[in-house]
């Protein structure tokens, strides 16, 4: 037996990272795919949140601006 | 009166099943005398003697056989033994003191003590070590349960609403097939090491940082070397808040480890529910040799997020994965026997499993720093490590150094994509190199 094993192991990785790449590669396209039909034929309903987020849009201000103000506290301390 | 006749009834049958029982070791005791010699005292202290742990570590019987029933030198039956045992105090220190994978390494370390106690045989065929190794790790069934419990726990979130991070945790996988090619080479070239292409390809797996895939792989291929890879797998993955951050730090430039990621868009409870079953789907396409272990893994995530079967769910993420990671620990540590372990070979292999492992993590940042070459949203290299798989603790390493370079750089979730993504490209190259051996 003569066989290079450095060869074949580089055979193997050839093969390996490759089929790894590909793998992924069509997950990706997949997802991306999935992604779109479900935004387009099923998207979630978010009727009731959109709204919610609009009456507490002046709640959220003051959330952010008491968080920014702890922040700022906290940072001079 | 009726209770009354209730107690005589059953006082009447504990006497009558009393007496059946008593009638059986009279007869045994009978049978006994026959076999039993009488003996002079000093002969019976000195045969008591002869079998004590001590004697038996002092002065080795030459006829005493290894678990698989081989002879064994003599350095294994005393010293070895000794110097296993400390080994194993030092898991449990790492696991106690340290916090090292606890989960995993006081069974391990605990079935290594128990594997090494002399004339017990416990790791024996018929020890109970031995049984458990049997009955799931030589077939491979208990790898396989760890995976389902593993999906049963894994979130695909991050990875479906940032997708191309999934490429970081294939290029994790280089370092699996960067050291198969480098240990051949040494093998073919020197004589440091002397692994056939299967050893090799059993050792590497250690870089896709995947433990149940490491068993997997080195039942299937090396079995002879699954002691040593275990524990080398488990340790590495153990080790990943110290091995990782040079190296992640010695690739990236400052500017870089402070880019801040867009936030994650929502999924939608729809995309998680089909995504399992579409890897499982691209599996069986492209790669039904990985489909064992991508499969038991999809059918754990598909049933997390089905929602409907919260109980069975939860028993995977909790009872059955508790259950099999005991199982799954004795069974690696009966392979920590004296006269497997302490072998050259274990040397090379810890040694190639930290360069794999490195390799791994280096090939996920440099894959980052490429993919930032290209048009789109940059991408924090200090992510690109997470793709060796150790779920979920390469991430938070990912986020603990980006964190010491800028306090308001959440990476987290970020890591959490090419982190699973990295399960599944370990899970691909294992099944690459079971279909190149068939």
């Amino acid at each position: 037996m003569d066989t290079n094993l450095v060869i074949e192991g580089a055979k193997f990785m050839l093969l390996g990272m490759g089929t790894v790449f590909l793998f992924l590669i069509l997950l990706i396209v997949l997802m991306n795919a999935m992604s779109v039909i479900i935004h387009k034929f099923f998207p979630e309903p978010q009727t009731d949140l959109s709204a919610s987020t609009v009456n507490s849009q002046k709640n959220h201000k003051t959330i952010v601006a008491a968080i920014t103000a702890a922040i700022t506290h906290h940072r001079q301390a | 009166m009726k209770l009354f006749i209730i107690k005589f009834l059953a006082v009447f049958m504990f006497f009558g099943i009393s007496s059946v029982y008593a009638a059986e070791p009279s007869a045994n005791s009978m049978h006994q005398e026959e076999t039993y010699k009488a003996q002079p005292l000093g002969e019976m202290m000195q045969g008591f003697l002869d079998s004590t742990g001590v004697s038996a570590l002092l002065n080795p019987s030459p006829d005493e056989l290894n678990a698989h029933g081989h002879t064994m030198s003599d350095f294994h039956k005393t010293w070895g033994r000794v110097i296993m045992i400390i080994i194993t105090f030092l898991l449990f220190y790492l696991a106690i003191a340290k916090g090292f994978e606890p989960l995993l390494l006081l069974p391990i370390g605990f079935g290594g003590l128990l594997a090494n106690i002399p004339l017990a045989g416990i790791a024996g065929d018929d020890g109970f070590l031995g049984i458990i190794y049997h009955m799931g790790l030589a077939n491979q069934l208990f790898p396989i349960l760890i995976f389902m419990g593993v999906g049963a726990m894994t979130d695909f979130g991050p990875l479906l609403s940032n997708p191309k991070t999934a490429l970081l945790g294939g290029a994790a996988q280089f370092g699996i097939f960067g050291t198969l090619v480098g240990a051949v080479a040494l093998s073919q070239y020197t004589t440091i090491f002397d692994f056939t292409l299967k050893q090799a390809s059993a050792i590497s797996i250690i870089g896709g940082a995947d433990g149940p895939t490491s068993i997997f792989i080195a039942t299937n291929l090396a079995p002879e070397l699954l002691g040593a890879i275990a524990v080398a797998s488990y340790s590495y993955m153990a080790m990943v808040p110290i091995i990782q951050p040079p190296i992640m730090k010695a690739l990236t430039t400052d500017a870089e480890r402070k880019i801040k990621m867009t936030t994650l868009r929502h999924v939608s409870r729809l995309e998680k529910l089909i995504f399992p079953i579409m890897v499982l789907v691209l599996a069986i396409l492209v790669l039904p040799d990985a489909t064992p272990l991508i499969g038991a893994f999809m059918f754990g995530n598909f049933l997390k997020e089905s929602g409907v079967v919260d109980r069975l769910s939860d028993t995977m993420q909790n009872a059955l994965i508790n259950i099999v990671t005991i199982f799954l620990g004795l069974a690696v540590g009966s392979k920590l026997a004296a006269d497997q372990f302490l072998v050259a070979d274990t040397l090379a292999i810890l040694a190639l499993g930290i360069v794999a492992f490195s390799v791994g993590t280096a090939a996920g940042v440099i894959m980052a720093k490429i993919m930032n070459l290209f048009p789109g949203h940059k991408i924090n290299p200090l992510i690109g490590s997470a793709g060796v798989s150790a779920v979920p603790m390469a991430a938070r390493v990912s986020n603990k150094v980006g964190m010491e370079y800028d306090r308001s750089n959440m990476l987290l979730m970020h890591a959490m994509g090419p982190n699973v993504a990295g399960v599944i490209g370990s899970a691909v190259a294992a099944g690459v190199l079971i279909s190149l051996f068939k």
